[in-house]
């Protein structure tokens, strides 16, 4: 049981076609991000962000809040940016995401919708992270860097 | 004929990167540094006397939004400190004052 790379959900992609997720930027979603240990093990089949130390997720520590949406919709909150196209490329991306004064050790992190409704049920994954390797901050920050939002770089671009 | 559309992540490229410090945050360098990132990109290829200047350009940006960073924490500090001097804690206040 490990992180085995980057996946795009599959679900994630048949959930797009059928109108689930909305990445407007103050009107859309609430999408969120949780962090976990190379234990976990998540895949393109991955549908749903589990939590807590049972399913391998970091403990809370500083700005991070472990154990699902309920707790952490404040402190685990993303910054989407509201989709948009250059040339023939759509795409829509996060801002950085920096949790302070933490005691953090992560090797790949979830990214999932944590609005309930349009088919959406409070943890439907998106997109699954790996580190590369463990990554660790001690009484510090803990700051993940996404790509640029363009049509080279964005995260989450449709070609 | 089908028409695709590909939505896909690389598998092992670092697509995200993760920074982190112990027992401190980041300094106005660091984040300067960042922020360029995200605000100047220049392409390896580019021809070099174009890639130079946008480095050299990059450069001088890194400096001057690290220097209004640290200025911003200076700023901030003089908040904290009378918001804790006002609050009876000018002891707290002087050694925010002096971080």
């Amino acid at each position: 049981m490990a992180f085995s790379g980057n996946y795009m959900c599959t679900s994630f992609k048949q959930e797009l076609m059928q109108g689930t997720h909305n990445f407007t930027n103050g009107s859309g979603d609430t999408f969120q991000i949780a962090l976990y240990t190379n234990s976990a093990s998540f895949n393109a089949a991955t549908t749903a962000a589990v939590f807590g130390a049972g399913n391998n997720e970091v403990a809370t520590s500083g700005t991070y809040t472990s154990g699902g949406p309920a707790g952490s919709t404040a402190t685990n909150s993303l910054v989407n940016v509201t989709p948009t196209t250059s040339g023939t490329t759509a795409f829509t991306d996060f801002t950085d995401k920096s949790f302070t004064s933490a005691t953090i050790t992560a090797r790949g992190a979830l990214i999932y919708n944590s609005s309930a409704g349009a088919g959406s049920n409070t943890a439907n994954s998106i997109v699954v992270l790996d580190f590369g390797s463990d990554k660790s901050s001690t009484a510090g920050d803990f700051q993940i860097v996404f790509p640029n939002p363009d049509a080279a770089n964005a995260l989450i671009r449709i070609a | 004929m089908s028409l695709d559309f590909k939505l896909d992540i690389p598998r092992y490229d670092n697509v995200i990167s993760v920074k982190t410090t112990n027992n401190r945050g980041f300094s106005p360098e660091e984040l300067a540094e960042e922020c360029v990132g995200k605000i100047i990109s220049v392409s390896d290829t580019a021809p070099p006397a174009i890639r130079d200047q946008a480095h050299a350009f990059e450069k001088n940006v890194e400096k001057l939004v690290a220097h209004y960073m640290r200025r911003s924490i200076e700023s901030d500090r003089t908040t904290v400190w009378n918001a804790l001097t006002d609050a009876g804690h000018p002891e707290l206040a002087e050694l925010i004052r002096r971080l």
